[in-house]
């Protein structure tokens, strides 16, 4: 497979599970394009305007992506931090509408704002990896280590705190959960990933402007966890695999691919309402697992 | 517990589908065949199909059909490789890394400015020709050496449909400007309209920024409207662009509508309808033009459309692969004892078709063109069109103006 899909694919899911932790504990956020935004902003400011960072070799070092992921992660956690405690008092679709705002906010102001190139962008970005391969490795080790970290936090309190609140808040609180505080917990790490992934996206696309973090990618980044499900961390990570390798895997089709596409999501959770990975169906999956798999991959297990 | 049954069954078919659908990701990209062994060269070309530029890429994609029916079986042989580039910068990056996998010799494309800005340092630093038949940002050539574009910079093109409207209504003062604010091309457009308004000493008198996403504008034209401009001009891409025309003239506007490059197509036609009637543009190509290859460009349109008037941005994709053609041709010709280019590795291939192209003087349908050293056309003739709708309102088309600007730089 061509290796750049792979690493499109992966920012997917990556973007999948920033949308997918507030929906852990019930809030329907769609600030991720946003946080993205500023993620991705930040590492193409910093790549192409700060020459200390960009080394002696021929390609942008490592450790100044690194660097420019600490600095998005800092910068998009502050602002989560700040904005989660106002926007976090709306539930459901209102909370949905105060964080589209917001990334529409941030779209406007990138369009026109002079240092961050307008609707031209900021392009000429300089590149960590000469091929696509060493991104697909670096995205699969972020990924890695995302997953690892929703892995974890469904199985401590945070992380269960979290699914109470999502099942009832009233109840959650009455048990002495600090529901604000877990809900801004959930808020800050999809922040902090989105963020993170736009460092990444910045890299991978040479250019970056205001039309990576608009409302389409809202609507997109939603439709990952929709589709894959949203009561394990594997459904947004298979939601975005899928969804974003799904256009160009129906290039053969020719002209019909977005119509197959737009079937593709409609019809999902049409019969799928829990999305495609759910708990059941993968213990489902382990109890029918035929004989000669006698040491199957332990996603079955979770 | 046949309702379960049944839907347990859908289930597994659709989990079967879903997985099926990721299956080729597994395994290798299906084989397809590679041109080796027979002497026939593969040209890319990455073009927007879908998305909001789609309506500049149908042109595209017919301009370079009737070139590869023109030049694809004259020696050397060229296959055409289209993929879709969609409206944004991901779509194209991955329509271009797949063409990449294939042993192309060159590029045509993207389709908007805003992609190449995105795209073209990626085919650049693979050391694959870039050939832009359609994007006029300023700064697309100066992107790298393989980067190079046979339409004409915004900077040259814009200003002339403002004089055309001067011409047209001396006594024009008010202008209003709008631009789509999120599209690179139209930003870099509107700069160059306002200078030009700003240099005639015409009084710019609001300048209103639209989305290329909006449907709806009413507000800004309201806006623009309250201070009684009596030239209107826009920078936008077909669908918002259309629609925007089609409700200033609802909203009572009656006086002159310049549009620029990202208008520059009769697919606005089933946009704004009758409103389209009277819209200036200017052109860089004219169907008029009175030379052999023009002449041969436009039968083959006809015979494939119906319709005697390419497009500008149906001449400037023929005139793309023609470029590169035309510059493999003479490739051909320098090597010693006939030997065929496909013999040759590939990147030096790659490296001498763009200096070969760079090096070149074409005849062709836009003119006689070359390129400076960098890659930026060198283009003799620029035009101005007025749209002329007919009864119906449906169809229309371009009249140019029978003077043409006369402050060429």
């Amino acid at each position: 497979m061509e290796a750049g899909l792979l690493v499109q694919m992966l920012l997917g899911a990556l973007l999948g599970l920033s949308v997918y932790l507030p929906l852990r504990c019930g809030q329907l956020s769609l600030a991720t394009p946003g946080f993205f935004a500023i993620g991705g902003t930040v590492a193409a400011l910093l790549s192409t305007r700060v020459p200390a960072l960009a080394g002696s070799g021929s390609t942008y070092p490592i450790a100044s992506v690194l660097l420019e992921m600490v600095l998005a992660a800092l910068l998009t956690g502050v602002l989560a931090l700040v904005l989660g405690r106002m926007v976090l008092r709306l539930r459901g679709i209102y909370l949905a509408i105060a964080t589209i705002a917001l990334v529409e906010i941030l779209r406007v102001v990138t369009l026109n704002l002079e240092f961050t190139g307008g609707a031209v962008g900021i392009f000429g970005i300089p590149q960590p990896f000469q091929s696509a391969e060493g991104y697909g490795a670096f995205t699969l080790v972020l990924l890695a280590l995302v997953c690892w970290m929703c892995d974890r936090l469904e199985k401590t309190r945070p992380g269960r705190a979290m699914a109470a609140i999502r099942d009832d808040e009233l109840a959650a609180a009455s048990q002495g959960i600090n529901t604000a505080d877990t809900k801004l917990l959930a808020f800050v790490l999809s922040a902090l990933v989105a963020g993170i992934t736009g460092v990444v996206a910045a890299h991978f696309l040479n250019s970056w402007n205001a039309k990576l973090g608009n409302f389409d990618a809202s609507i997109t980044t939603l439709a990952f966890v929709v589709l894959g499900g949203s009561r394990t961390w594997l459904g947004p990570v298979f939601g975005g695999l899928l969804l974003t390798a799904l256009p160009e895997l129906l290039r053969p089709v020719g002209d019909l691919r977005l119509i197959v596409f737009g079937a593709v999501i409609l019809v999902g959770p049409l019969i799928f309402p829990q999305g495609l990975i759910t708990l059941e169906r993968l213990q489902a999956l382990w109890r029918r697992r035929p004989p000669w798999l006698a040491l199957p991959s332990n996603r079955g297990r979770r | 517990m046949g309702l379960q049954l049944r839907s347990f069954t859908l289930q597994a078919l659709a989990t079967a589908g879903g997985l099926s659908l990721l299956l080729p990701l597994g395994g290798c990209q299906p084989s397809r065949p590679s041109g080796a062994g027979k002497p026939s060269l593969t040209l890319g070309a990455v073009i927007a199909l879908t998305g909001n530029a789609s309506l500049i890429g149908q042109d595209q994609r017919l301009g370079l059909e009737l070139a590869q029916q023109e030049y694809g079986g004259r020696q050397p042989a060229l296959n055409l490789r289209l993929e879709d580039g969609g409206s944004d910068e991901q779509t194209a990056t991955l329509a271009l890394r797949r063409l990449l996998q294939e042993p192309v010799v060159a590029l045509i494309g993207p389709s908007l400015s805003q992609q190449a800005f995105a795209v073209d340092p990626i085919a650049d630093r693979a050391g694959v020709p870039v050939l832009a038949p359609s994007n006029t940002a300023i700064g697309i050539p100066e992107i790298g050496p393989f980067v190079s574009r046979v339409s004409a910079p915004v900077s040259k093109v814009a200003p002339l449909s403002i004089q055309a409207a001067r011409r047209l209504n001396p006594k024009l003062q008010r202008v209003a400007v709008f631009f789509a604010q999120d599209d690179a091309y139209s930003t870099s457009e509107t700069k160059i309209f306002q200078q030009s308004i700003r240099s005639l000493g015409l009084n710019l008198v609001t300048v209103q920024r639209t989305s290329t996403a909006d449907i709806d504008f009413q507000k800004p034209i309201a806006d623009s409207l309250k201070n009684k401009p009596d030239l209107i001009v826009i920078s936008a891409l077909p669908n918002d662009g259309g629609n925007l025309v089609r409700q200033i003239r609802e909203m009572g506007y009656k006086g002159l509508i310049v549009v620029g490059n990202g208008m520059n197509s009769p697919n606005i036609y089933a946009v704004c309808q009758r409103y389209c009637d009277g819209l200036l543009i200017a052109q860089a190509y004219s169907p008029e033009t009175d030379t052999p290859i023009n002449q041969r460009f436009v039968a083959l349109f006809k015979q494939a459309t119906g319709s005697a008037s390419p497009p500008q941005f149906t001449a400037q994709a023929f005139t793309a692969y023609q470029v590169i053609h035309q510059a493999l041709e003479q490739l051909q010709r320098q090597q010693a004892n006939g030997q065929p280019l496909a013999s040759m590795s590939l990147a030096e291939l790659r490296r001498q078709l763009n200096s070969s192209m760079l090096t070149g003087t074409y005849a062709t349908p836009l003119g006689k063109l070359k390129f400076t050293p960098q890659g930026e056309v060198i283009q003799q003739e620029f035009y101005v069109a007025q749209v002329a709708m007919d009864t119906t309102g449906k169809t229309g088309r371009f009249k140019l103006l029978s003077n043409p600007a006369p402050d060429l730089r």
